[in-house]
């Protein structure tokens, strides 16, 4: 297929790595409350490796409770992992202090999902921008007030000079979600997470948001992991994607070949869930959600399994498939995404004895 | 007979700055077992024509002019008593985000017996919480969680539960404001399925509020968008889909991502919404419209009959 967006695609020899999580686990304990002892644990994320390239928008997508958001904030410094290293530029992030964690900061910014509480409403446009200028102590008042105008060209609020004094509650969804992007973009930095930046607006707005953070990745050449549960959204905009559920890493690769030739059940579930009206052409159905789901061991077997039509009972029970390249570049963690491995689904006359 | 038919409605606000027509004359039919939805961005009137239909204007909303004909009667000459027997057994609602308006301190099956109670004093509460047990099984809730609270349900359970209570009264008519917009995708898929088999299975009409179009198109069979008060095209979701006649229509479409087909650039739709409070006097759309030429500022559009199922208000859509 064709690429219509400038430098969307990245040849192989020059892709070169910017972030990299290796192994990352997190594991959040509930605390003991009034009524129960608490102490439960809950794996956001397991054992998660990813290489992120530069200049490109990496999709990650999942339900909510999927993880997809720790990870992001374990990029951002936000939180630590239990294990795990995560490397930016080389470099391990767990180890900085100091005026180094600062610029960490800098370089690493996040963009949040809902732009009617991640802005201050006491601050201006002009102050809520300024204010990551001011913290990391740079230009003077002249040289700050260009680069909020700049940035705010950039996303699209023109002209800026209109949106300078104004408040949050004075512009739309759409304007104040740019105004969030202009807030993570204008310290220039390399690395942006996106959390699902357009869950909370219309879906004429997100077309806006879409388009806005393909201009900044070309103009200003920064890197993006795009979080979100929308396939579609993520075929527009991603270069590569990884689908993730409970944690754990399903599948992974270019976006348009995840998304037209989906190899785990669990992505192909997620393709069905999608409305089908207005997708034009033919969408294939491949039913492999199962309701009502199975009963398994808590903590082996694939994390699909209970929701899996294709699942083996024997092997996907007790073991946990690795993530394995089914074709270049293209990876998915299911024994039967291998070539040779093609299993139809089960039948529901099969299932009624689960 | 059609069993829902409103005509010209206009709902306003009294606000601060001023009188804010929220809807501006809508007219539309619905039959029995039919469902209809409307799609519009947010601010376009669509949650305010639900919570009309049903009777629920907030203290400053007021209709202005207009007829409610539902099963032959104008709900709008029935007093507030009348609306209140009225309500809930002939058209229900499910309002946006009532997931989060579960009562945390009461069990899910003694709060949908209370609504079965209040509309039905007669029954007893035993009787009550059978018919609660037979709609856990219609909308696929597990029975043995009727005695939970709101709090032990995930997401897709409590919103089954809104649904449940939607339909304890076996109304007629639902009014479904936004119904999945926090659920998740797949959660989504299965309560938009079942949503079509209910309808089947006990002759429902819906009325489907969204500004998602895909969703409305998985569920509806014809389709009204709204854009700034204004009904502005109507017709069966091919239509609608296939022969985009409005140009607000036709950039809605354009703006949404799709899975299949070439990856075409996505068209966001430039500016803002109009302000209600003083609508322009032309074509409401014309600012943020590609086509618009001198004509269409200076007075209110037309109706443009496409098909005999099919209308736009477009003065530009047939040229």
């Amino acid at each position: 297929m064709e690429c219509w967006s400038n430098g969307c695609t990245i040849m192989d020899n020059e892709k070169k790595t910017v972030l990299e999580l290796r192994d990352i686990s997190k594991i959040y304990k509930t605390r003991s409350s009034f009524f129960g002892p608490g102490g439960e644990q809950v794996v956001a994320l397991n054992r998660i490796s990813l290489t992120i390239y530069k200049g490109e928008i990496f999709g990650l997508v999942g339900e909510s409770g999927s993880g997809k958001t720790t990870a992001g904030r374990l990029i951002v410094g936000l939180e630590n992992p239990k294990e795990g290293e995560i490397y930016l530029n080389s470099t391990e992030i767990s180890g900085l202090k100091g005026r180094a964690l600062k610029e960490y900061r800098r370089k690493v910014q996040m963009i949040f999902q809902d732009p009617y509480q991640s802005l201050n409403p006491q601050l201006s446009i002009y102050e809520s921008v300024a204010e990551p200028l001011i913290i990391h102590k740079i230009g003077g008042g002249v040289e700050r007030l260009e680069r909020v105008i700049q940035t705010l060209k950039t996303v699209g609020l023109s002209p800026p000079q209109e949106f300078l004094y104004r408040y949050p509650h004075q512009l739309s969804g759409g304007q104040r979600q740019r105004v969030a992007i202009a807030r993570a973009m204008v310290l220039g930095p390399e690395f942006v997470v996106a959390d699902e930046p357009t869950s909370m607006l219309d879906a004429s707005y997100s077309a806006q948001i879409f388009n806005i953070l393909l201009n900044v990745r070309d103009k200003l050449k920064v890197t993006i992991l795009f979080i979100t549960h929308n396939l579609a959204a993520a075929r527009y905009l991603c270069d590569r994607v990884g689908v993730i559920y409970k944690g754990n890493l399903m599948e992974l690769g270019p976006a348009d070949e995840v998304i037209q030739n989906p190899k785990h059940p669990y992505t192909q579930a997620l393709i069905d869930a999608i409305p089908k009206f207005g997708h034009c052409g033919e969408i294939r159905e491949y039913k492999t959600f199962l309701r009502p789901q199975r009963k398994a061991s808590e903590g082996v077997g694939c994390p699909f399994f209970k929701r899996c039509r294709k699942a083996d009972e024997t092997r996907c029970r007790i073991d946990v498939p690795p993530l394995r390249a089914v074709e270049d570049s293209h990876y998915a963690a299911c024994f039967f995404a291998e070539p040779g491995h093609e299993k139809r689904p089960e039948s529901d006359a099969c299932l009624l004895g689960i | 007979m059609a069993l829902l038919e409103v005509k010209k409605l206009s709902v306003g606000y009294n606000t601060k700055k001023g009188f804010l027509k929220a809807v501006e004359a809508v007219s539309f039919s619905l039959d029995e077992g039919r469902s209809l939805g409307f799609v519009g961005e947010s601010g376009c009137g669509k949650t305010t024509l639900g919570m009309a239909l049903m009777g629920l204007l907030p203290p400053n909303g007021h209709v202005t002019d207009g007829q409610i004909i539902f099963e032959g009667e104008d709900l709008l000459e029935k007093s507030e008593d009348e609306m209140r027997k009225f309500r809930w057994r002939k058209i229900s609602m499910i309002f946006q985000a009532a997931m989060n308006a579960l009562n945390p301190v009461k069990r899910v099956q003694d709060q949908i017996a209370e609504a079965i109670l209040t509309h039905n004093p007669n029954l007893e509460t035993k009787e009550a919480l059978r018919r609660v047990e037979k709609l856990f099984q219609l909308v696929g809730l597990p029975e043995g969680r009727m005695r939970d609270y709101p709090h032990q349900y995930s997401g897709g359970m409590k919103q089954r539960a809104i649904i449940a209570m939607a339909l304890s009264c076996n109304p007629r008519l639902i009014i479904a404001d936004e119904p999945t917009t926090a659920l998740d995708v797949i959660v989504q898929h299965q309560i938009l399925e079942e949503t079509r088999d209910l309808q089947k299975e006990l002759d429902l009409s819906i009325i489907f509020i969204s500004h998602d179009i895909s969703i409305v198109a998985d569920v509806c069979d014809t389709i009204g968008i709204m854009y700034a008060g204004q009904l502005v095209e109507y017709g069966s979701r091919e239509e609608v889909f296939d022969d985009p006649m409005h140009y607000y229509t036709r950039a809605l479409i354009s703006s949404y991502p799709t899975l299949t087909g070439e990856k075409r650039e996505l068209l966001p739709i430039p500016g803002e919404s109009p302000n209600l409070i003083e609508p322009p006097l032309g074509c409401r759309f014309c600012d943020r419209c590609h086509a618009s030429g001198d004509s269409c500022s200076i007075g209110p559009p037309e109706w443009v009959d496409i098909t005999p199922t099919h209308k736009a208000l477009c003065g530009l859509c047939l040229k």
